[in-house]
């Protein structure tokens, strides 16, 4: 079974945002939740670095580890997904993980927060596949389809890779090889606790 | 001393950076400026800082945020520490209690009842002690669900219930923290002025509290173990109520660290508040006969009253005669 | 949560945060989300424009179905930049319910921006105008489209009656398709005036003019994908990280492959610079020192491509000449580049080649645009950097059609396909209409002005208030028709608004009510403002013009909703209601109002001959955009054996020889010797002569002939350089026997007094080029490429100082032009100069102030600010200013602060962000912003409910005089501001 992962190569990334969109646009992602986002690392200086993130879907999630209803499971793929129905909203998960990718919708008085929400790695959630249950709840189901997350299918430059973890590290190491420079598999290694040497 | 460290990571951190702009050479133009040689590395920026921060565009700027290990070693706390501290403070007292109730039984009034009662603590003082203590027991059971629930009784009643369960426990916790702070606010006022530390309580502490034995150290209205509940309240009460509102709305006051910091705080405090009250419960009921009455409808017996706080008895009595009177404000008890 | 769903009506509310929009929205993405799940029926959509909130609940009660089973996908291509990139939309009962990525499209293979991943929000928008509207004492009244046409239409001939047609001005759009663009240039044409202008003003008409001069066509002269081939790009006034981000996936995977320099010349330190091999800061407005500079290296250095000059290139001496005086002191000096910089560039450029230069608004957006692009073609011809692969001049366009609207001449100065104004073009385009060269020349108020270029869009407002004799036509322009072009992209805006003011008549025909509803509002206007809702081009078809000059098919994705109409539509009921419908349809099919896109494209090929948009007929079109796969992503080229488009490069990039019958495929490379014509090989354009008269220093003179030199395309019968095709050159060769008798017929036809003198691109037959093409030859000629450009302003680009510069050292010995009378107006740009420095305006206003644009918006913005997917990701206008400067002025990052500018008491107010993109001095401001004026919020001057999410204030508030001598280009990259903390 493949083991589903993303890889951002940051020396591709441009910050152009469409995996921001492409996300909002499968997803009806409502304003205020950002399950993708692009940080830029040393604005306007040389050396400057933006890179694509969303929920990496950890080895052993913290997200998950932290949960008190344990409302987190892992599919076959390796997709780290939640169950909405379960979850109370406490925002253990947002603490718990290093790439800030559970979103809380505000409900109510005093920013309280709703059910999380996060990128499912375009999978949909525990209901059944395809379902209209499972598009309200958690968005489009592609990884069903046959297809992947729709962020690193329409990435501009190709810098947003999603896919069984060995081959876009292959991909990686293949285009670090030929061009001789790489600034890493940014948040591999807090994630999947490895890296990819180039 | 988590904030120790902390105020150290971040001098080191801010003598790196010094460090870092003044080895910099200032760029010169006539230098080649090679954006592509220069870019920044993950692996390097993480051994500079802790954590790795940008720009956005957006206005969320937590989301600035792009990588931040420091939730795992927060995860470790949560996972394995705070249930080591909160599983050994909440048994330890248990079992304390236990032993010291199987091996002394219950503190009985050695004089027997006198028959006569003393207004010990009025409607109100009462009222204000039973909504914090009700609002309590609820926050901290929701509370403990939190951290013990998913190991202990998630198996046993399963997912949904679970949830359900938890959803509800949490809007309680949410709730009843506003109830629960002016409580505690109220007793710091109200009980304030007869929880000073004073020489009697040195006597009295020297004298084991006449916890064992039969000896009965005089007091005043509140003796040193009262007063250390006191004190346990009000500044375990602040504290888990200030940090729960730093939780209870999400950024506002702080950035994601800081919510760690105030959940750890918060958690630690918690258990450990919660094994003081549990210490408390058992003295005000089995561990001590008469205790309950103070609370329960505010008199107490005459000799109970001479046996635990003669001092204070004393006071009232050069006042006004025992009971024959209304109750006085209890402030007036320490002037 | 910050959207809410509400049954309010919008704007019973409004203050002006993003916040505040949102909650105005009426269950925008509620009702959206119902529509993807449930797929409402076909129709139903057109309704929900005046249905209430609830009615849609029912009907999602009601309607709930599966997913996205029984979806069909249509193609379409992304109206955000000139990439063109293909659009892949899921329609399910004509509603678009999803996006997949467009794997077969070599152009973007899969991939999007910001804008292109969210393009389905645009059609759906809850925010698009629903129905005509008028301005009825200062309030916004819904009309009826016959009510809006007949009155506009009287207003509009009344206007006529009195001042004549040239008071009536007609602003088009790069938005339209092809046909879109070619009719409302027709439209122009009819009504009797050639003040019809479009975006390429103000982005890359001095690209045209001055690409033009050199070497033929004003146009890219490779493709994006043919960048990936290059040892060498430079990006010198570009960041196509942000305006065109999907090009980037070509060159960085060229950088990449090829290892290739990556130099990027900006004051900017942009994202693309954060990819560049080397990063070189310049002082914004000195393009031409620089380039000066690199050349002088290499003259110094003998690095130049002598036979490539020998051979293809005229005016070599000449250049030399300025290029002595620009020494590396004197380009220190003036640019603020080190000379080893410099030099190191200059031997990569020159020796590691394949080399090509990349540009778009940073060259052209300046009072020096044209000669700025000069000096660019120079530089590549000067390194023989021209007409191979990985080469070139690889210009990146702005808009999905702004290469097309250009071509159809949506322009001031010339009839379709660059035919130009005089009789001989009226002529041309009367045949290929089919219409009496009379007719048209009574629809004008003179022969004369028929044949005079129009009023430039930049100076539309001028147009309107300047004295009536300072306005060479009959009066004043006294309407302004704008279809689809942003108010907010024109430069000073507080004088526009005295424009808005003075104006009888403005019709603004957008999907979107645009700045120019909000400011005629501002400006004080009561009445005599209407609005008509157009449809976004997913809801038109027809033919589309990537940067690239590939020719691509969009499908119309859905049905136009609300009482939304497609722009062919709208142009022809204005033509029906002024009167010449009849004439001006007489060749094109219409059907219930809608003009037929394929016919219009038919009519074009009948009278394209001079840019090759001749071959590229629908049916043609239409299969490469079926069969895009087969397209190699390198080359761009199909196989040969394919039976549909074998052969052919993808979209047929112009120029297609004759007719579609002849299969030309396309010319991805221009000017490229080293392929046969017939596979899109090309040679310069011999446009400006066949020889010319040049004095010596002995006073003698010499002539020096303007066609190549033993340079010709593969495979030509003829082996040196040739003039363009006659029919009387044909017969010189003998060739003309080889002409068909119908094709004689037609020939004669156009001139049946002297055939002879019948050119290739007037043949109407295609016969003429059909064969030269049949000899290897290219129909216009085999000529040599201009670094001297005889004719323009500045023959050889000379370095002139903006307007308001901060180096005032430097403007006696580098001053703009004199003052003249350009196009109609005058151009009062060296007395502005004088008086800046005069009075000292550098001193006050010290930051030297540029603009530029954003991933997430484009052009004017009110489209992308209106998509909350997009307007999200920037919810505030800025400026980006230099932390040294901001620490100075008590400016922090994220702060509120004032911009002022340096005329009208121009101010802003918008948060600062501080960042060292850009250089001590300097500070950046994107310009898609609009909606407030001076500090106040002018949501409340929207029609209510269309309003945009996002508004700001406009770049061009604050920017000032300046204009291009040549094209009348506004200056935005370069002027004077100063900034302090609100």
């Amino acid at each position: 079974m493949a083991r589903m992962k993303f890889l951002c190569d940051a020396d591709r990334c441009i910050e152009c945002n469409a995996c921001v969109t492409a996300c909002k646009n499968e997803h009806e992602v409502p304003w205020g939740i950002n399950r993708r986002r692009v940080v830029t690392i040393n604005d306007g200086k040389p050396g400057e670095r933006s890179v694509s993130m969303a929920c990496m879907h950890c080895t052993e999630a913290p997200c998950a580890a932290v949960c008190p209803v344990n409302c987190f499971y892992t599919t076959a793929d390796g997709v780290v997904l939640h169950s909405k129905d379960l979850c109370i909203g406490c925002g253990y998960c947002f603490y718990a993980c290093p790439f800030g990718a559970p979103q809380y919708p505000k409900v109510g008085n005093f920013g309280s927060r709703g059910k999380m929400d996060k990128c499912t790695y375009c999978a949909g959630g525990p209901e059944a596949d395809g379902s209209k249950e499972e598009y309200e709840k958690y968005g489009a189901n592609r990884l069903a389809e046959g297809k992947l997350p729709l962020c690193a299918e329409m990435c501009s430059t190709k810098s947003l890779l999603a896919g069984d973890g060995e081959i876009i590290a292959q991909i990686y190491k293949e285009r670090v090889l030929k061009r001789g420079y790489g600034s890493g598999a940014w948040g591999w290694k807090t994630a999947y606790r490895e890296t990819i040497e180039s | 001393m988590p904030s120790l460290g902390r105020f150290i990571r971040v001098t080191i951190r801010a003598w790196v950076l010094l460090l870092l702009i003044m080895a910099a050479p200032s760029p010169s133009l006539a230098q080649q400026i090679n954006p592509t040689a220069s870019s920044v590395n993950e692996r390097q920026l993480l051994q500079e800082m802790d954590r790795i921060q940008g720009r956005v565009s957006i206005p969320d700027q937590r989301s600035s945020v792009l990588l931040q290990p420091a939730g795992r070693e927060w995860r470790e706390f949560r996972n394995v520490a705070l249930r080591w501290i909160g599983g050994g403070a909440i048994l330890g007292m248990l079992a304390v209690l236990l032993v010291f109730y199987l091996t002394r039984g219950m503190v009985r009034l050695e004089s027997g009842r006198s028959g006569r009662t003393i207004v010990r603590f009025t409607v109100f003082e009462r009222f204000v002690h039973w909504m914090t203590a009700t609002c309590f027991i609820i926050l901290a059971i929701s509370g403990l669900n939190i951290t013990f629930g998913r190991p202990l009784l998630l198996p046993l009643i399963g997912f949904e219930a679970f949830s359900e369960w938890s959803q509800w426990a949490k809007y309680a916790h949410n709730y009843l923290s506003f109830p629960f702070t002016i409580g505690v606010i109220l007793i710091f006022l109200m009980w304030i002025a007869g929880n000073i530390p004073n020489k009697v309580d040195v006597a009295w502490i020297k004298r084991g509290g006449g916890i064992v034995g039969h000896d009965h150290p005089p007091a005043y209205r509140f003796n040193a173990g009262q007063k250390m509940i006191y004190w346990i309240v009000v500044i375990g009460g602040g504290l888990v109520a200030a940090t729960g509102y730093v939780l209870m709305f999400p950024f506002y006051i702080s950035g994601i660290e800081g919510m760690q910091m105030a959940q750890i705080i918060h958690s630690v405090v918690a258990v450990l508040f919660v094994a003081a009250m549990i210490a408390h419960i058992y003295i005000g009921t089995i561990g001590m006969e008469g205790a309950f009455e103070a609370m329960g409808s505010g008199e107490v017996d005459l000799n109970w009253a001479r046996e635990h706080h003669s001092l204070w008895l004393d006071e009232q009595s050069g006042r006004t005669g025992p009971n024959d009177q209304r109750p006085q404000p209890a402030t007036a008890a320490a002037e | 949560m910050l959207i809410k769903r509400t049954d309010q009506h919008s704007g019973s509310d409004r203050r002006g945060s993003v916040a505040d929009a949102l909650a105005s929205q009426t269950s925008g993405l509620d009702r959206r989300t119902f529509l993807r799940r449930s797929g409402l029926a076909g129709g139903a959509l057109a309704a929900l424009g005046t249905m209430p909130v609830y009615g849609v609940r029912k009907a999602e009660a009601a309607m709930a179905g599966p997913l996205a089973a029984g979806a069909t996908v249509k193609k379409s291509i992304c109206t955000h930049c000139s990439v063109g990139c293909t659009v892949t939309a899921e329609v399910l009962n004509g509603v678009w319910i999803g996006q997949e990525p467009s794997w077969d499209s070599p152009i973007n293979r899969g991939s999007h921006c910001a804008k292109g991943a969210s393009v389905r929000e645009l059609v759906h928008s809850e925010r698009r105008l629903r129905y005509p509207m008028k301005l009825v004492n200062g309030q916004w009244t819904r009309v009826s489209w016959d009510t809006a046409i007949n009155e506009i239409g009287d207003k509009i001939l009344e206007v006529r009656e009195k001042s004549g047609p040239d008071s009536v001005y007609w602003l088009g759009s790069a938005k339209m398709t092809n046909e879109g663009a070619y009719l409302f240039r027709k439209l122009g044409a009819f009504w009797g005036t050639n003040n019809t202008d479009h975006q390429a003003r103000i982005c890359h008409s001095t690209t045209v003019t001055g690409v033009a001069n050199t070497w033929g066509y004003g146009a890219m002269t490779n493709s994006y994908n043919d960048i990936r081939n290059a040892k060498t790009q430079m990006i010198m006034g570009g960041n196509p990280a942000e305006a065109h981000p999907v090009s980037l996936q070509h060159l960085l995977e060229g950088k990449e492959l090829q290892k290739a320099n990556f130099i990027v010349i900006d004051p900017r330190m942009t994202r693309t610079a954060a990819h560049a091999t080397e990063y070189v800061r310049m002082r914004p407005g000195t393009d031409i020192p620089v380039l000066y500079g690199i050349m002088w290296h290499i003259l110094q250095n003998g690095w130049e491509d002598k036979e490539f000059i020998r051979q293809r290139v005229y005016g070599f001496d000449d250049l030399r000449k300025e290029v002595e005086k620009w020494n590396p002191e004197e380009v220190e000096r003036v640019t603020g580049i080190p000379t080893e910089q410099l030099k190191r560039v200059a031997k990569v450029f020159a020796t590691e080649k394949p080399s090509t230069l990349i540009w778009a608004m940073g060259q052209t957006q300046k009072t020096v645009g044209t000669a700025n692009v000069r000096a660019s073609c120079i530089l590549l011809l000067l390194t023989g950097n021209v007409g191979g692969p990985g080469m070139g001049a690889n210009i990146f366009r702005g808009h999905d059609n702004v290469q097309g609207a250009t071509d159809v001449g949506l322009d001031i100065v010339t009839l379709p396909f660059y035919y130009g104004l005089a009789e001989g073009a009226w002529k041309h385009w009367s045949r290929v209409w089919d219409v009496d060269y009379e007719f048209l020349k009574s629809r004008f108020d003179s022969k004369q002005i028929m044949e005079t270029p129009g009023i430039p869009l930049t100076r539309w407002f001028e147009a309107v208030t300047l004295p009536k004799d300072q306005v060479a036509q009959k009066d004043n322009v006294r309407a302004v028709f704008v279809q689809g072009h942003a108010s907010n992209s024109i430069t000073r805006i507080p004088e526009s608004l005295k424009g808005l003011k003075a104006l009888d008549l403005l019709v603004i025909a957008d999907p979107h009510p645009t700045t120019w509803a909000s400011l005629a509002v501002e400006a004080g206007r009561k009445d005599g403002v209407y609005i008509l809702p157009v449809a976004t081009q997913f809801e038109c078809k027809g033919s589309r013009v990537a940067s690239n000059r590939s020719l691509q098919w969009g499908e119309q994705i859905v049905k136009p909703i609300f009482e939304s109409k497609d722009d062919l539509e709208v142009i022809y009921l204005m033509a029906r209601k002024l009167g010449f419908a009849d004439q001006m349809f007489k060749k094109i099919k219409v059907e219930s109002n809608l003009p037929e896109a394929e016919d219009v494209l038919r009519e074009m090929n009948r009278g394209s001959w001079s840019t090759g948009y001749c071959g590229q007929s629908p049916e043609r079109l239409k299969a490469h955009m079926k069969n895009q796969a087969k397209f190699d992503m390198l080359t761009m080229r199909a196989p040969k054996d394919d039976p549909e488009v074998g052969g052919d490069y993808y979209g047929l990039p112009w120029p297609c020889w004759g007719t579609p019958e002849v299969k030309h495929p396309g010319t991805p490379l221009l000017y490229n010797t080293n392929l046969h014509v017939m596979d899109g090989g090309g040679t310069f354009r011999p446009r400006f002569g066949l020889e010319r008269e040049e004095k010596l220093p002995d006073g003698t003179t010499r002539k020096v002939s303007l066609l190549a030199d033993g340079s010709y395309s593969k495979g030509s019968a003829i082996e040196d350089g040739y003039p363009e095709f006659t029919l009387a050159s044909l017969k010189k060769l003998g060739w003309d026997t080889e002409l068909t008798e119908a094709e004689m017929t037609v020939i004669n036809k156009i001139n049946p007094a002297n055939p002879d003198t019948v050119s290739w691109s007037l043949d109407l037959s295609g016969g003429i080029q059909r064969v030269a093409l049949m000899h290897g030859c290219v129909p216009y000629g085999n000529g040599k490429a201009r670094m001297h450009a005889f004719g323009l302003p500045d023959p050889i680009p000379v370095h002139r100082e903006p307007i308001y510069t901060p180096r005032v050292d430097l403007v006696a010995k580098y001053p703009t032009l004199p003052d003249a009378k350009q196009f109609r107006v005058p151009n009062i740009g060296f007395s502005v100069q004088k008086a800046a420095v005069e009075k000292g305006i550098a001193k006050q206003f010290p930051l030297i102030l540029s603009s530029g644009r954003l991933v997430e918006y484009e052009g004017g913005g009110e489209e992308t600010r209106t998509n909350p997917w997009l307007a999200e990701l920037q919810q505030d206008m800025f400026i980006e200013i230099n932390p040294a400067d901001a620490a100075e002025r008590g400016v922090r990052d994220g702060g509120w602060v004032w911009v002022t500018g340096a005329e009208n008491n121009s101010r802003a107010r918008m948060k600062a962000l501080v960042t060292e993109r850009v250089g001590k001095g300097v500070a950046w401001m994107p310009f898609h912003f609009g909606g407030w004026l001076a500090g106040k919020d002018l949501r409340s001057n929207y029609p209510k409910g269309t309003d945009p999410i996002v508004l700001g204030e406009s770049a061009n508030t604050i920017t000032t005089y300046g204009y291009d001598p040549a094209t009348n280009m506004q200056e935005t990259k370069v002027t004077l501001c100063q900034i302090a903390a609100a």
